[in-house]
């Protein structure tokens, strides 16, 4: 199958984003577990850094912040400051993967989940916004569960949208 | 060769996307025109595709809120109950000493709230993410809202709207560490001026009183109206619970519970109202 171009993975790619945020604003803010929501924009980041590697992963995990930035209240940028440094990490470590487990989207989705809740714990603190509090701890745990249980289902759009079939097949046939 | 090559070109993906976002964040915190035009905008496009959302997940969010959080209500409403009763009292009493105070404010010229034009709303979306306070309300500048208006609830202050589209609004929460209001204790008349610390924490108000006055705790606190203030006067704002030392040690800080519940909104009240230039 040839390759989609640029533009037909910027099309996809929003069209993914246009979704992901209507389901966050719309169910995901809504249906709360332990007075937590879910965190599907977190998950599409980690998940870009796991399709698509550290470097477009990022500029996906960027877009999608500064989509979800744009919805909020809270400090413009600092999602998508924390998003690209979510999926720039987990690309960096799918990259030393060789194998592709079932169960590695989900274990991805769980750790970069934690990592991006606590991350932006610590950034929207020193920007002055007081976030350092057990409720994070509790924030990081459940969007973890939560993201681990629905990363199956966003992977392959994911997937889709960046035009990446399964990488770590491919590199692994590459070598 | 190769692979050292991706590595560099990533760094460098990387760096112009954090320099970005921090440059952005940055923009935001010097209040620029471009970050909430781009906001308003973005609203204003995604809003009817938030609504037909919302309206077709109806179902399923009350259907996971009515299980997950049936006991809750159960509780909550015989507590309620409770609460209507003795509150039917006290209406009476307030209703006559509401009547007796907008006369006196009247012959002195004051501005009353119970005058100023209002806008009921309905919350349809609490924050869309684990870290953003503000909700969103279903009216908008159609209704004559506009960005500043202070918006309350029956027991006092809630925020104020931060912004407006056609239909809807933001409604910055008084527990925003970014919310302040200028407020007056009642019985001593003493003002200061209160400051969000987070959701479900208690606000901070600095007031400027002397280390080691005494203020009762329990004692009430309004917005305090002064000139040019953002908020008329008289709003209740919530409770004395604690007092401690100040910044430096020279003033006295006031812990205050705030009257409004904000983790449990459904309607709300928009004063039209703005602050005099």
């Amino acid at each position: 199958m040839t390759p989609a171009g640029p533009l037909v993975i910027a099309a996809r790619t929003s069209l993914l984003l246009v979704v992901a945020l209507t389901f966050q604003l719309s169910v995901a803010a809504r249906v709360e577990v332990f007075g937590v929501q879910g965190d599907v924009m977190m998950l599409i980041a980690a998940m870009a850094g796991l399709a698509a590697g550290p470097d477009r992963g990022a500029v996906v995990a960027f877009a999608t912040g500064i989509a979800f930035d744009l919805m909020l209240q809270s400090p413009f940028g600092l999602s998508a400051l924390v998003y690209v440094i979510v999926a720039y990490v987990v690309g960096s470590l799918q990259d030393t993967v060789l194998r592709a487990a079932w169960w590695i989207p989900s274990a991805t989705a769980a750790i970069g989940s934690v990592f991006g809740v606590i991350l932006y714990g610590v950034v929207g603190t020193i920007v002055g916004r007081q976030l350092l509090d057990p409720m994070l701890l509790r924030i990081a745990a459940i969007v973890a569960v939560l993201n681990a249980l629905a990363a199956p289902l966003v992977l392959p759009a994911v997937r889709w949208a960046t035009d990446t079939r399964d990488s770590v097949r491919a590199r692994a046939i590459m070598r | 060769m190769a692979l050292s090559r991706r590595t560099g070109r990533s760094r460098l993906t990387i760096a112009l996307l954090v320099i970005t976002s921090i440059t952005v964040l940055t923009l935001d915190f010097r209040d620029s025109a471009v970050v909430s035009g781009a906001r308003d905008v973005a609203a204003r496009v995604f809003s009817p595709l938030r609504g037909v959302a919302e309206t077709a997940t109806d179902p399923i969010a009350n259907a996971w809120n009515g299980i997950t959080g049936y006991d809750d209500l159960e509780r909550e409403n015989e507590e309620l109950r409770a609460i209507i009763d003795e509150m039917r009292g006290e209406r009476v009493r307030d209703a006559d000493a509401a009547e007796q105070l907008a006369g006196l404010l009247d012959q002195l010229d004051i501005e009353w709230v119970g005058d100023i034009p209002t806008a009921t709303a309905r919350v349809i979306a609490g924050p869309g993410s684990n870290f953003s306070r503000s909700i969103e309300i279903d009216k908008g500048s159609d209704h004559g809202l506009k960005v500043g208006m202070p918006v309350v609830n029956g027991a006092g202050l809630v925020g104020k709207l931060v912004q407006v589209t056609e239909r809807r609004a933001h409604v910055m929460l008084i527990t925003d560490p970014d919310f302040a209001v200028g407020v007056r204790l009642v019985d001593s008349g003493v003002t200061g001026t209160a400051a969000g610390t987070g959701e479900g924490k208690p606000l901070v108000v600095d007031t400027g009183l002397e280390a080691g006055t005494e203020v009762k705790e329990g004692t009430p606190i309004t917005t305090s109206g002064s000139d040019r203030s953002a908020f008329p006067g008289f709003i209740p704002v919530g409770t004395v619970v604690d007092t401690r030392a100040g910044s430096g040690g020279l003033t006295v800080e006031l812990v205050v519970e705030p009257l409004v519940d904000t983790s449990r909104l459904a309607f709300l009240t928009v004063l039209l109202w703005e602050p005099a230039r």
